[in-house]
């Protein structure tokens, strides 16, 4: 299951290094268009930290800090 | 790279909602909570001193913002870990938080992340079910001081950005208290762009230190006695208390994001994550297939605290990817893959479609799948043995998976045309999600949180 998404991201990301100019970015400049996680959703993720096993992989926590898993 | 310069600052995020947690909260909190606050006030009061500068060049963050949040939590299930997998896990949870990033200087940004939060957990009143309840039982919430903690904490982190805007260092720091659990925390990362800020990596490093004040279940403590216990022949558990207090956690974490075409962009994120010292949660019972039970009214007693390794190293693998379909709706998608050496692997996959009802407002439902498999050492009540060298009953290292649908909607006011005494609203967003995991642990959260900007 894991390899072939690793496999597809490794293509999507090796395949389409382009250098889009900054006055052609309007629409990566969208606010929706962040790759970070919002603001307001700190506090689901800090849940999922407590109820779930897993963590880490988004920029955020990975453990530590707390006593949960 | 796109420019984002929220996106520069690294904020450590603080666990608000705990069913493991203890205890009587008025002692040590009244004793930190100066501390942090002291602490928070000197670093503000440093930060306005310098904003004196004057210079004309472009600053990474024009004037100061502040978030103010706040979060509802509310759970239910059956399979609380304070009592062997089998009791109520009904918790809330409020929190409010406060986010201010202030310009130090055109290159430097200082962001304190300050937060309080306060929870009530029938789960966690069962580490001492014989202190206010009146039936003493596995699925009633006890009414004693156990039932109720609160957690505070501060997270300041700096930002240093290059004079061409490619490179990017940040450095924090974190500290959080509550009445069981101390933790302190530094960190720092380096971020390069280029391609014409098309693509964009970071190197980030995390350490937190922590302490337990260890807390163990009531009947499991040096000279308890009561003449209600129940059971064939004497009450005899194996319990010892832990050598190790501490928790120490180290990550190395490493992303890269990448502009793919004028409407899609992506992120991979790689973190390596070990832990090591008391893993294990001092209040959380186990009970074996091979001793005898025994009960105070129905609570059954416990057989021993949950054993688990001094150390855990985990790899989280993840990677998002937003397209821009057209004017009116984005598509946000992340997916992560976890494995740790305790025998769990997990997949996270989520969806997010904005739909821009106006140049103001945005809707966006949202909804996320997570599975994962056992820990090595999860047993339901009952089917440990008193031989095993490591076991736990928390469902939370149990095999499930978990659904979670929202809703959210948001107000985004660039121009900031509704103000507060001398600060612009931006943006308020208010969200709701729904929660239901396979084993019937159920939750919702509600989130508010609006921007402000300085004018």
């Amino acid at each position: 299951m894991a390899k072939p998404i690793f496999f597809l991201l490794l293509l999507i990301f090796s395949s389409s290094c382009v250098a889009v100019r900054e006055y052609d970015k309007v629409y990566l400049n969208d606010v929706e268009m962040q790759l970070g996680a919002r603001a307001s959703e700190r506090f689901e993720t800090n849940f999922h930290i407590y109820r779930e096993a897993s963590s880490g992989a988004n920029g955020g926590k990975t453990g530590g800090g707390c006593g949960c898993n | 790279m796109v420019e984002r310069p929220e996106a520069v600052v690294v904020v450590i995020d603080m666990g608000t909602v705990t069913t493991k947690r203890k205890n009587n909260v008025t002692l040590s909190m009244n004793k930190k909570l100066p501390i942090l606050l002291f602490i928070f006030g000197l670093t503000l009061s440093t930060a306005w001193a310098q904003q004196d500068d004057t210079s004309y060049k472009r600053r990474v963050l024009e004037t100061s913002e502040v978030d103010l949040l706040f979060s509802y939590y509310n759970q239910d299930g059956v399979h609380a870990a304070v009592t062997g997998g089998e009791g109520t896990e009904e918790l809330t949870d409020a929190t409010s938080t406060i986010v201010l990033r202030m310009p130090m200087n055109e290159d430097d940004v200082l962001t304190v992340d300050v937060g309080l939060s306060a929870y009530t957990s029938a789960s966690s009143s069962n580490v001492n079910p014989l202190d206010g309840g009146i039936t003493v039982s596995p699925f009633d919430a006890s009414s004693g001081e156990s039932r109720k903690d609160l957690l505070a904490y501060i997270n300041p982190t700096y930002t240093h950005n290059s004079e061409d805007r490619n490179k990017i260092w940040s450095a924090n720091a974190y500290l959080s208290s509550e009445y069981d659990y101390f933790s302190i925390g530094f960190g720092g990362s380096y971020t390069r762009l280029f391609n014409e800020k098309n693509t964009e990596i970071t190197l980030s490093g995390r350490v937190f230190l922590d302490k337990w004040n260890p807390v163990y279940p009531i009947e499991l403590r040096d000279g308890f006695f009561d003449d209600r216990i129940t059971g064939p022949g004497t009450y005899n558990p194996i319990f010892t208390e832990f050598d190790t207090e501490t928790r120490n956690s180290y990550s190395l974490s490493l992303s890269f994001s990448q502009v793919l075409t004028k409407k899609l962009q992506g992120a991979l994120f790689l973190d390596l994550v070990s832990q090591n010292g008391l893993l294990s949660t001092p209040f959380q019972r186990v009970y074996f297939s091979d001793f005898a039970d025994f009960f105070i009214d129905d609570f059954q007693l416990a057989d021993n605290v949950e054993q688990l390794p001094n150390n855990r190293f985990k790899v989280p693998f993840g990677g998002r990817l937003n397209y821009y379909l057209n004017d009116l709706i984005v598509l946000r998608s992340y997916y992560r893959y976890y494995w740790d050496d305790w025998g769990i692997t997990s997949h996270t996959a989520s969806l997010e479609a904005p739909f821009k009802l106006s140049d103001k407002f945005t809707l966006y439902p949202t909804y996320r799948y997570y599975t994962q498999t056992a820990a090595d050492y999860f047993y339901p009540k009952e089917q440990a043995l008193s031989t095993n060298e490591f076991y736990t009953s928390d469902y939370d290292l149990s095999n499930y998976n978990a659904h979670q649908y929202g809703m959210g909607v948001q107000y985004r006011d660039i121009f900031t045309s509704a103000s507060i005494l001398n600060f612009g609203l931006k943006t308020i967003d208010l969200r709701f999600s729904k929660y239901d995991r396979s084993d019937g642990l159920n939750a919702y959260i509600i989130t508010l949180g609006t921007t402000f900007i300085g004018n």
